[in-house]
């Protein structure tokens, strides 16, 4: 008797949690499908009723968007910045980290390296904010993509060194001393040997930059001021700025912009996951 | 011979690391030694040449009433991020870690996509369910124009936006208590209640100090959200000390005062940073 009571108090209980779990999810999801419902209504539509279904899909909003935001510019402008500056942190990091982690037992320039990385983390942006206002302006690499990769870039290392010199502490050493002993040289060890062993965190290191550079605000307010080097995020802020007064072709925008996120998300989603349950978030 | 290739072992640490470094000073070392030297000029943003004033920008920074509301709305924003933030991230773990089945995963996913979202785009899509939908359903006022709610507003577009990221640090930490520990505490006839309390929320101290911290930094940084969404208003009542900062640079034309603010402002984010992680480590229990 006990025992049934206590099995239904379970049921119950396990009950009550899905429902619970069911309705944050739904609250999590509500702006993502409102924007999608949105973007297919015309106006007067959305004026009478903002959660009605509509009546049938408007795609001219799509239309629209593509025509008047000037998305495809920016979105080209995102690409160029973010992936070479991603390929330039994994690269620079992954011997940064190995140099570190290898290094520091026998050389103290190395261990004074780790802790200045780490210390620069607690930099805020902001105090940073003018003098590369500056810098980048006396060097006329702003409004300049190839300006914004070495900063976005420069901004990473640190953090992306960090993560790097954790795992290369963890990989046995016997490999490249093998190989060393065979008469590869330090570079090709390097490359041959070591850098596939790291091919886990460079996944994630990858996978979370992508994230962070494409969504950077801060750097792209600041360096990118004319039209045509707009990122989408800056490209964005202006773009919503304006147009506010037309929802159906802003949202149709904004689900325009979100596609490559969400693309982005479904396939690095593993990595993501992982890298931030290990620890690997940035302030 | 045998010397000559460990020589070269050698250097190549240096060849590894220098790539790295130079990035690194370009974007960071020199950028915030140049600041430390703007600080004490009266740059103004634009021209060229600019005067030393010494310690006068710091003195300034004291008798400025304007600097009054920035610096009591980034305390509200940081308090209200960090409570909340914790709080549903926590929730948040809990539930995805009781169904370990196919909605666990499913819920994990889904909590965690706001963050791939950049906070101008989920300030926009939250702009328009405050100004659309609020009035429409509940037939309440915008909330990104009301003075006193204004933050609070925000901080819900953050909340949605940044949860994600903690929730996973919680649910590793969740995930590393040992059910033995729990398996004890039934047999000893501890109620649900005190299992959370007296089990769960000791071991998962850890993941505290890495949460209360970093969600504490970076909500008293916060910046973009506020621009994107109210730019500061209304009248300054979202105004933090990063919008602050940023428009003593574009629209008072004040750099070299803006940029000691920013000193000070980063000496005291370092400074309650150690603080809390500090605070939160002599707390961990180790198993």
């Amino acid at each position: 008797m006990k025992n049934k009571s206590y099995a239904r108090k379970k049921k119950i209980t396990n009950i009550a949690i899905t429902c619970v779990t069911l309705l944050v999810m739904l609250v999590f999801c509500f702006p993502i499908v409102l924007a999608i419902l949105t973007s297919l209504k015309t106006e007067p539509e959305i004026a009478k009723s903002v959660l009605a279904l509509p009546s049938s899909p408007h795609w001219q909003n799509y239309a629209d968007a593509m025509e008047k935001s000037g998305f495809s510019r920016s979105l080209v402008n995102s690409c160029i910045v973010t992936f070479p500056s991603v390929v330039l942190i994994v690269l620079c990091s992954a011997m940064g980290g190995y140099a570190i982690a290898r290094g520091s037992s026998d050389r103290r320039v190395f261990r004074y390296l780790d802790r200045f990385y780490l210390a620069s983390l607690m930099i805020p942006f902001q105090i940073l904010m003018i003098p590369v206002y500056k810098v980048f302006k006396s060097l006329n690499l702003q409004n300049n993509l190839f300006g914004m990769i070495l900063m976005l870039t420069g901004m990473s290392i640190a953090y992306a060194t960090f993560l790097f010199v954790g795992f290369v502490k963890s990989v046995p050493r016997e490999l490249e001393e093998a190989a060393l002993i065979d008469g590869c040289g330090p570079y090709r060890t390097f490359f041959r040997i070591v850098f596939p062993l790291l091919k886990p965190i460079t996944a994630t290191v990858a996978a979370l930059h992508v994230m962070w550079l494409w969504n950077d605000f801060n750097v792209a307010l600041i360096l990118l001021q004319k039209e045509e080097v707009r990122t989408l995020t800056v490209k964005q802020f202006y773009f919503f700025g304006q147009y506010t007064a037309n929802y159906g072709m802003a949202f149709a925008a904004s689900i325009l912009c979100m596609m490559p996120v969400i693309l982005f998300f479904i396939g690095a989603q593993k990595y993501l996951i992982e890298g931030i349950s290990a620890g690997a978030v940035k302030s | 011979m045998r010397k000559k290739k460990f020589s070269s072992l050698r250097t190549s640490k240096y060849v590894f690391a220098l790539p790295g470094f130079c990035f690194f000073a370009f974007a960071i070392l020199i950028p915030f030694l140049m600041g430390v030297n703007i600080a004490f000029t009266d740059w103004n943003g634009i021209t060229k040449d600019y005067n030393y004033v010494g310690f006068k920008n710091f003195i300034d920074m004291f008798q400025d009433k304007r600097i009054l509301q920035p610096m009591r709305n980034t305390l509200i924003f940081a308090l209200l991020g960090v409570t909340g933030n914790n709080i549903i991230a926590l929730s948040c773990a809990l539930l995805v870690n009781q169904k370990s089945s196919k909605l666990g995963s499913v819920a994990k996913v889904i909590f965690f996509m706001p963050v791939c979202f950049s906070a101008i785009l989920s300030s926009f899509l939250w702009g328009f369910i405050y100004r659309e939908v609020f009035s429409q359903l509940f037939a309440i006022k915008n909330l990104l124009g009301n003075k006193s709610l204004v933050i609070p507003a925000i901080t819900a577009i953050g909340l949605w936006n940044s949860c994600g990221i903690n929730m996973l640090i919680y649910l590793s930490g969740l995930k590393s208590i040992p059910t033995d520990l729990y398996e004890a505490a039934t047999v000893d006839g501890a109620t649900a209640v005190q299992k959370f309390f007296r089990v769960t929320l000791p071991l998962l101290m850890p993941s505290f100090s890495v949460c209360v911290t970093l969600t504490l930094t970076s909500w008293l940084r916060e910046f973009a959200m506020t621009l994107a969404s109210t730019g500061g208003g209304p009248g300054g009542a979202s105004r933090t000390i990063s919008i602050y900062i940023y428009e003593n640079l574009y629209k008072y034309s004040k750099a070299g005062y803006g940029q000691a603010v920013s000193l000070l402002f980063a000496l005291f984010l370092i400074l309650i940073g150690n603080v809390v992680s500090t605070f939160f480590r002599k707390r961990e229990v180790e198993l």
